[in-house]
């Protein structure tokens, strides 16, 4: 419980940090937390769309992942306001346990990102960045064969379409390098921090479409194909 | 850039993620003997109780106890309705009364790699009369809490 406490405080400690590294500014410019380097290049910059490489693998290799993508608005190679939209999937068997998991679900984010290099009109960036995701989902979990240890009657252990849903806020750091023309290639670190949650009376959901595996908190990696619109 | 290697060691050390199954994890209900006013006696008599399995077979689920105030009995994971049978013995008697124990179950998941397990409402508890006064619910609702009781037995009768 301790243990846990700590690492609640640690999660805060470094979101905390992150805002205090996306707001730093020039002292000059410290008044504003939205600013903008003044010089000739026009502040709308243009869109990208976006790819995540990693959950789709996931989604094809394993028994759970999602298809996420991405909408970002260029503003002065230095702001990048984003919407994610995913879809979520698990169809999952333990094989100790034998219980079945099932779920599927569209997910979305709405966030913001900060290009953190001092030459933010170069082709690499590096970025902090901040979301709020949500998602609405219903879960299948069934456990067949099941026998009472005692009486050895058969059991239904089945709960079928309970309605659930999450939110959820992201702090991530990444980096976007251009490769070729308007293609880039990026990676990005994020701590997803749980912010509420609501299950039915059945105890706690397992996957959650866009979060992972339910638990407070827990960090995961995107590796993203960009294209520059 | 210092800065940022400050946050990548923060992260990695928060990002410790684990779902653990619960270590207390029997599902019991916890019976307690009173007297009439409601105030916790130890049971004189040696306690056996039992229940006829799927099988129509007697299993013991409580064995000679002596001397106890109270006892935890498990609870099936998907039945309507639970028998059990318990025998008194004393000194110059043998008594058994049969208990029903009528109950909603309810699949409890903790994650799919934790065991599938079932908490419990308690609807209604009826009783032969022989030694028994009385049982009544005192906590109806059955999950990992093995400390708190369920049900409160009164004794009576035939003693």
């Amino acid at each position: 419980m301790i243990i846990r406490r700590l690492i609640s405080t640690s999660i805060w400690a470094a979101i905390v940090s992150l805002l205090l590294i996306l707001t730093a500014s020039p002292a000059s410019a410290q008044k504003k937390f939205f600013t903008l380097q003044k010089d000739s290049v026009p502040v709308f910059r243009g869109f990208a769309v976006s790819l995540d490489l990693v959950g789709a693998g996931m989604l094809v290799f394993g028994d759970r992942g999602q298809i996420e993508g991405a909408f970002r608005v260029n503003l002065h190679d230095e702001w990048f306001p984003v919407v994610e939209l995913g879809y979520g999937k698990a169809d999952s068997h333990d094989e100790v346990t034998k219980i079945e998991y099932k779920t599927k679900a569209p997910y979305f984010k709405v966030g913001i990102d900060r290009n953190m290099l001092k030459e933010k009109h170069g082709p690499n960036r590096l970025y902090a960045g901040l979301r709020y995701a949500f998602t609405n989902y219903k879960v299948d979990i069934t456990r067949p064969g099941l026998t009472d240890p005692n009486w050895h009657w058969d059991s239904n252990y089945n709960i079928h379409g309970e309605s659930c849903n999450m939110h959820w806020v992201e702090a991530l750091v990444g980096l976007d390098a251009k490769i070729w023309g308007p293609l880039h290639l990026g990676w990005n670190v994020r701590y997803k921090l749980r912010v509420s949650h609501k299950e039915g009376d059945f105890g706690t959901t397992w996957y959650v479409p866009g979060f992972g595996t339910n638990d407070n908190g827990r960090l995961d990696a995107t590796f993203n194909v960009i294209i520059d619109i | 850039m210092r800065k940022w290697l400050l946050f990548l060691c923060v992260a990695l050390v928060v990002s410790c993620s684990s779902i653990e199954c619960p270590v207390d994890n029997m599902v019991v209900a916890v019976y307690e003997f009173c007297d009439e006013d409601g105030n916790p006696v130890t049971l004189e008599d040696t306690l056996t109780v039992s229940t006829k399995l799927r099988n129509g077979q007697d299993s013991v689920v409580l064995n000679k106890a002596v001397g106890v105030a109270g006892f935890s009995l498990p609870v099936s994971q998907d039945h309507p309705v639970d028998e059990f049978y318990f025998n008194f013995f004393g000194k110059d008697y043998d008594v058994t009364d049969t208990v029903w124990i009528e109950k909603e179950d309810i699949p409890h998941f903790e994650s799919i790699e934790c065991k599938a397990t079932f908490f419990h409402q308690l609807k209604s508890v009826s009783y032969t009369e022989h030694i028994l006064d009385s049982l009544a619910i005192k906590k109806a609702f059955v999950d990992y809490d093995y400390k708190t009781t369920h049900i409160n037995i009164y004794l009576g009768g035939d003693r």
